[in-house]
């Protein structure tokens, strides 16, 4: 599989007079694994939600392999298709198992039942979760909830995985094994990864690292704009 | 897993909430199944007034309130026996409230020797041979402990229990067969019946015989059916006009209580309905979930409701006092009728609920949790 490539061009997005992004450009290649830091309110999440298809830009645009995200008229089935987003509170279903809160995304794909649960149970065991699956979120540590939430993410074999600061409510261990996660994801599925997180260094672990500040870019957008992993 | 099997792992999650709205809806699918139960069992008991044979008609007087306030003059028989396929025809006057002891009893005026009173079983006794005598349904008999000998009091008029009969038929079991002049005495209706009921010859077909009984009686109204003389008075056709209203208010109040708790429940949820159209549910999918979700508890109290409403259909009618003449039908159409405005409880409940769910933004709604 190969990654999304993801082009953000002139991208702003206010509410009323409330400017959140302010003209971020960058380009991602298929299979980059970039961080997206910044401090809180520098528009982290708004980023991710606007590459999403959450919402849509106020100005600019953003191309995720020349698909224009803010111009969808059905952007469930984009999400469904090319995205895999791992929430910062994780967001799984309380009443559902882990296995079941994996299997959502392939629901919504209509995949067999049969396979489903097969890759639900094969992705939890990646994660180190095989003994899991049956048990409730409420019976698992955050760090477990982050790792489900990621086999969420993955389950459907995106090629794009956008990640809300998952290592947010962990300790640093924890931490740490969400960055692994994500980034075998990246290297062994080909998947291009973007992680935003308020910790500058966990983005070490990452290709490069989009900072932003008050809604901007706080570098240039397309060179090594801070160091990283392969800087 | 499926997505009803999903829904009933929420449901159960939230077993409260599933439960009131389930007894909301059991409670309104409980009303309309005792109504209709106690509407239907008016109606059979109606029906049951005329026990009309395969080859036989009643002629009532058009446009009745109902089966027993029809009026015909005797003066008809004559002309009825006179017209072609008809083999005999014999006067019936129906008394309603006129035994002080049992006043939803029918005490039924009859010639002596008509193929009527010739139908009764007598268990013990004979047939009545003048004005002051009463043959008595052995239903009635045991609720007043009336025996052969005694008297019956039917409109101040005290006659003379002379045979005890069973018939079968509820209504009959539970009245009384005078001779037809002491009915028509008792009425003040002399010359007059309420309803003629009509013998065919063998040789002519029932339709047939009804379209010339129609042509050549003008202002009557020919019952080929028992269920028939039910709805063919006005009063028949309101009690099912009264049944659809029933099922129409239940259907609207029923409709936006679960409507409500929906809501409700949708808005309680919003981030999980913002979560799985972040991770691809279609709009219609996830209003789809909302539909199952108000269906399945739908039926669930409609479930609840057809076992309340066969219970409750009891209380109603001894509520009522008139057990002693209405039993409470419930049929297979009744549980089915429950069971679809459960259904539809659900769909309408839902739509609205539906509605918001598949419309609301990832986006607005994570950024305010």
């Amino acid at each position: 599989m190969v990654g999304a490539r993801v082009i953000v061009e002139h991208v702003s997005r206010a509410y009323g007079p409330a400017v959140v992004l302010d003209d971020v450009s960058f380009t991602l290649a298929p299979g980059e694994m970039a961080a997206l830091t910044g401090p809180s309110g520098s528009g982290k999440t708004t980023l991710l939600q606007l590459i999403s298809s959450f919402d849509r830009p106020t100005k600019g645009r953003i191309l995720v392999d020349d698909i224009s995200v803010g111009e969808l008229s059905h952007p469930a089935q984009f999400r469904r298709s090319t995205v895999g987003f791992v929430f910062q509170m994780h967001y799984l279903l309380p009443a559902l198992s882990a296995a079941e809160n994996v299997e959502l995304p392939l629901i919504a794909a209509r995949v067999p039942r049969r396979e489903r649960a097969q890759r639900a149970l094969a992705l939890l065991a990646d994660v180190g979760l095989a003994g899991r699956a049956r048990d409730r979120p409420s019976d698992l540590s955050g760090g477990e909830r982050a790792r489900v939430a990621i086999a969420r993410a993955l389950v459907a074999r995106p090629r794009l995985i956008l990640a809300d600061e998952p290592t947010g409510s962990l300790d640093t261990a924890a931490a740490l094994n969400v960055w692994e996660l994500l980034s075998s994801a990246c290297r062994n599925a080909g998947a291009t990864v973007i992680v935003a997180s308020h910790d500058a260094t966990l983005a070490e672990h990452t290709d490069r690292t989009l900072r932003l500040v008050d809604g901007r870019l706080a570098q240039a957008p397309n060179g090594p704009l801070s160091s990283g992993r392969s800087a | 897993m499926s997505t009803l099997s999903q829904t009933w792992i929420t449901l159960r999650g939230r077993p409260g909430r599933t439960f009131l709205t389930a007894l909301g809806t059991a409670l309104g699918i409980a009303t309309i199944v005792a109504l209709l139960a106690v509407v239907g069992g008016v109606q059979h008991s109606s029906a049951q007034l005329v026990n009309l044979g395969p080859s036989e008609l009643g002629l009532f007087q058009a446009g009745a309130a109902d089966p027993t306030t029809s009026i015909l003059s005797t003066a008809l028989i004559a002309k009825l026996d006179r017209t072609p396929g008809i083999a005999t025809a014999t006067p019936l006057v129906l008394l309603v409230n006129q035994l002080p002891k049992s006043p939803g009893a029918i005490v039924f005026g009859a010639g002596a020797h008509n193929f009527v009173t010739d139908g009764l079983v007598l268990g013990s006794g004979r047939l009545y041979r003048s004005p002051g005598e009463v043959v008595v349904g052995d239903t009635l008999a045991a609720e007043l402990h009336v025996r052969l000998g005694q008297t019956l009091t039917v409109a101040h008029r005290r006659l003379q229990v002379v045979g005890i009969y069973h018939n079968g038929i509820g209504y009959q079991d539970s009245g009384a067969f005078v001779p037809l002049a002491t009915a028509q005495a008792v009425s003040g209706r002399q010359g007059e019946a309420t309803t003629i009921v009509i013998k065919l010859d063998a040789t002519i077909k029932q339709t047939t015989a009804e379209r010339i009984i129609a042509k050549r009686f003008p202002g009557t109204l020919v019952i080929s059916d028992a269920q028939q003389a039910a709805r063919a008075g006005i009063n028949g056709q309101l009690i099912d006009q009264f049944g659809i209203v029933i099922v129409v208010l239940a259907l609207v109040l029923g409709g936006i209580g679960v409507a409500n708790t929906m809501l409700m429940a949708v808005i309680e949820r919003r981030s999980e309905f913002a979560v799985l159209s972040a991770i691809g549910f279609s709009g219609p999918q996830i209003a789809g979930r909302v539909l199952v979700e108000s269906i399945l508890t739908t039926i669930l109290g409609a479930a609840m409701g057809l076992l309340l409403g066969i219970i409750g259909a009891h209380f109603l009618v001894e509520a009522l006092d008139a057990q002693a003449f209405v039993s409470p039908q419930v049929t297979a159409w009744d549980l089915g009728r429950g069971l679809l405005v459960g259904v539809l409880l659900g769909v309408l409940g839902g739509l609205c609920p539906a509605w918001r769910a598949a419309h609301l933004s990832p986006a607005h709604v994570l950024a305010q949790h």
